[in-house]
């Protein structure tokens, strides 16, 4: 399983922090998580606040030693402080948001920068930098000092610097997180055209569609393990012994919702702009779904009931939800 | 190490550096100062050797400033703009790029060092005559070396911690006194005088001294080129151990994740 085709290869990675309060015991941040990533493929990294995402993808990029467990990225273990030398000029990463660049420097001197950090030849930089610009669209504020940059420009130029050593692959930390919608469509477009290019691809985000548009891939962690993997239609299909019931009522179904949650169902309520209630809930199947639900809302005056499609999300929820840890 | 990251290193901090005005403080303004309050306090004696020699002591002065409040800061500058994990990602040792910034520190302590003779020279009309310019310049540069190479291991030094500024200003006047820069070191009580052998810049600032000042003693009375060799073994043993402490430094910042706290 550690074939040419394996890009990275996880096997039960364990990472743990001191606990920041002397005497408790030590944080588990990953708690042995195994997952393979192909070459050229986006590969996903979906889970709750704390799940453990930027802590792994720190290990895959060298920049956090393993406390147990193995990695192996591009045929390099991780653990190994030798091979995690080569393997930096192989790889690059995009974590930190706004942060990681030299505000009081312009783009370019940035980029120059970094280019030197990684020997690229004197007489390539210049073609390599103006290429990077055009590529996240930042030709005409190259000369800008960073500081001045909007947080699309950052999170631009972030991703310019890690794409100048060309790397096998690149890892993004939630790399749309507070974008509007247009520069994230931008962002969304470049990860494409730079797996379209070869390079393995491998993301953490907490945006469904984000995933679902852009992941050949995924895994879903929680409390640092894996609840759920695959491709968007296999995790949906992992769920399929649970149908969502949507119910659609005239008054707050507030108790209804209390005996569901009562269950342990995860239901939500949303208030529609038109005094209306949209209720969603997971409920087993083959429990004769819709019959039993009816009477349950019946109080509440039902406008409408009807079993969904799960989406992502509700795979999602149902399966970070689930996990009892 | 790796010179393109040491070229890079001092680009950088340059580029800096002309972007930031809070580096006018300790490379202008208080060697400015201190020199002022020195020929103040020589009132009307404005003139031969000990003139000279308040002069000598703001111009080192305005050097050690310089590189304890740039060396001190480095990396802290690193870690709160998060650029520390950037650099640690990329596959350059933080050693070259700080190589780098050192030697653009130094090159500014010179440019301090001139100031504050043209200011000596211009506003107090003080004889500033040197009995060996050469040797004067040699020697300067050499001290100036020294200097890098405890502005390395400074550095070095504050990697992990983000209290470098402090520890650095509560080492200021320390620093001052044992290098033989504010008053020889002849008057300095034995004990502490350990303290100053092993400075490398003490030595550099003695033959400094004596290069410019006809019939000046020797503070450790000892020959010039054995100031020299202290000099350049003290400070290559500096860049040695900095050089061991950035490499446990970035092993263990890999251990426990700490490159990217703030
Ligand atoms: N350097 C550290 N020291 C101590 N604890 C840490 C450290 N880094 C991460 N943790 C803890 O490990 C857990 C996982 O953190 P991590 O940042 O990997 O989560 P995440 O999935 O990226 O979350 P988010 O979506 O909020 O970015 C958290 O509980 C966090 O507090
Ligand atoms: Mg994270």
């Amino acid at each position: 399983m550690n074939g040419p085709e394996h890009a990275i290869v996880v096997e039960d990675l364990v990472r743990t922090f001191k606990s920041f309060m002397s005497g408790s015991p030590e944080k588990v941040a990953v708690g042995g998580i195994s997952f393979e990533v192909k070459k050229g493929e986006i590969f996903g990294i979906l889970g709750p606040n704390g799940a453990g995402k930027t802590t792994t993808i720190k290990m895959l990029s060298g920049l956090l030693t393993p406390t147990s467990g193995k990695a192996m990225v591009l045929g390099m273990d991780v653990s190994d402080e030798k091979s995690v030398r080569s393997l930096r000029r192989r790889i690059n990463i995009v974590a930190g948001g706004e942060r990681g660049l030299y505000y009081r420097l312009s783009g370019r001197q940035n980029l120059e920068f970094f280019s030197d950090l990684y020997g690229i030849p004197k007489k390539e930089q210049k073609t390599l930098i103006n290429g990077l610009l055009e590529l996240v669209d930042l030709a005409d504020a190259a000369e800008v000092k960073v500081e001045n940059y909007s947080r699309g420009m950052k999170q631009r130029i972030h991703i310019a610097r890690a794409l100048i050593n060309s790397p096998e692959i690149l890892y993004l930390d939630e790399p749309t997180i507070g974008l509007d919608p247009e520069i994230s469509r931008g962002i969304r477009g470049l990860v494409r055209k730079l797996s379209d290019g070869g390079a393995t691809v491998i993301l953490t985000t907490h945006y469904m569609f984000e995933a679902e548009e852009l992941c050949d891939h995924m895994i879903i962690v929680s409390h640092g393990k894996v609840v759920g993997r695959g491709t968007v239609i296999e995790i949906k299909d992992s769920i399929a012994d649970v149908s969502c019931i949507k119910v659609v009522t005239e008054a707050d179904p507030a108790v209804a919702v209390a005996a569901l949650r009562a269950e342990g169902l995860e239901a939500g309520v949303d208030a529609l702009l038109n005094g209306r209630f949209v209720t969603k809930f997971a409920a087993r199947k083959g429990d004769d779904a819709l019959g039993s639900y009816e009477g349950l809302f019946a109080p509440f005056r039902v406008k409408s009931i009807g079993i969904e499609e799960p989406t992502l999300e509700d795979a999602y929820l149902t399966l970070v939800g689930g996990d009892a840890e | 190490m790796n010179h393109r990251a040491v070229v890079a290193g001092f680009k950088q901090q340059k580029i800096q550096f002309f972007s930031d005005p809070q580096w006018i403080i300790p490379s202008l303004v208080s060697p400015f100062l201190f020199t002022m309050v020195m020929l103040f306090l020589y009132g009307d004696d404005v003139d031969g050797p000990i003139v000279l020699q308040a002069v000598l002591g703001g111009g080192v002065l305005g050097m050690w400033a310089n590189t304890l409040f740039a060396s001190s800061f480095t990396i802290s500058y690193d870690r709160m703009n998060g650029t520390l994990e950037s650099i640690m990602v990329a596959p350059s040792s933080i050693y070259s790029i700080l190589i780098g910034r050192s030697l653009w520190s130094t090159a500014i302590g010179l440019v301090n060092a001139v100031v504050v003779f043209v200011i000596a020279e211009v506003m107090f009309d003080a004889d500033l005559t040197l009995a060996n310019p050469v040797l004067f310049f040699v020697m300067l540069i050499l001290t100036l070396f020294s200097l890098a190479s405890v502005g390395m291991l400074i550095a070095t030094a504050f990697i992990r911690t983000r209290m470098g500024r402090v520890l650095s200003t509560i080492a200021e006047y320390p620093i001052y006194v044992l290098s033989g820069a504010l008053v020889p070191i002849t008057v300095l009580p034995e004990g502490l005088r350990v303290f100053s052998y092993v400075l490398a810049p003490a030595w550099g600032i003695d033959a400094v001294k004596r290069a410019a000042i006809d019939g000046c003693e020797s503070m450790f009375g000892v020959s010039m080129a054995v100031d020299v060799a202290l000099l350049l073994a003290l400070s290559s043993l500096l860049l040695a151990v900095a050089y061991v402490v950035t490499r446990r430094v970035e092993r263990r910042m890999l251990e426990t994740g700490s490159a990217t706290r703030y």
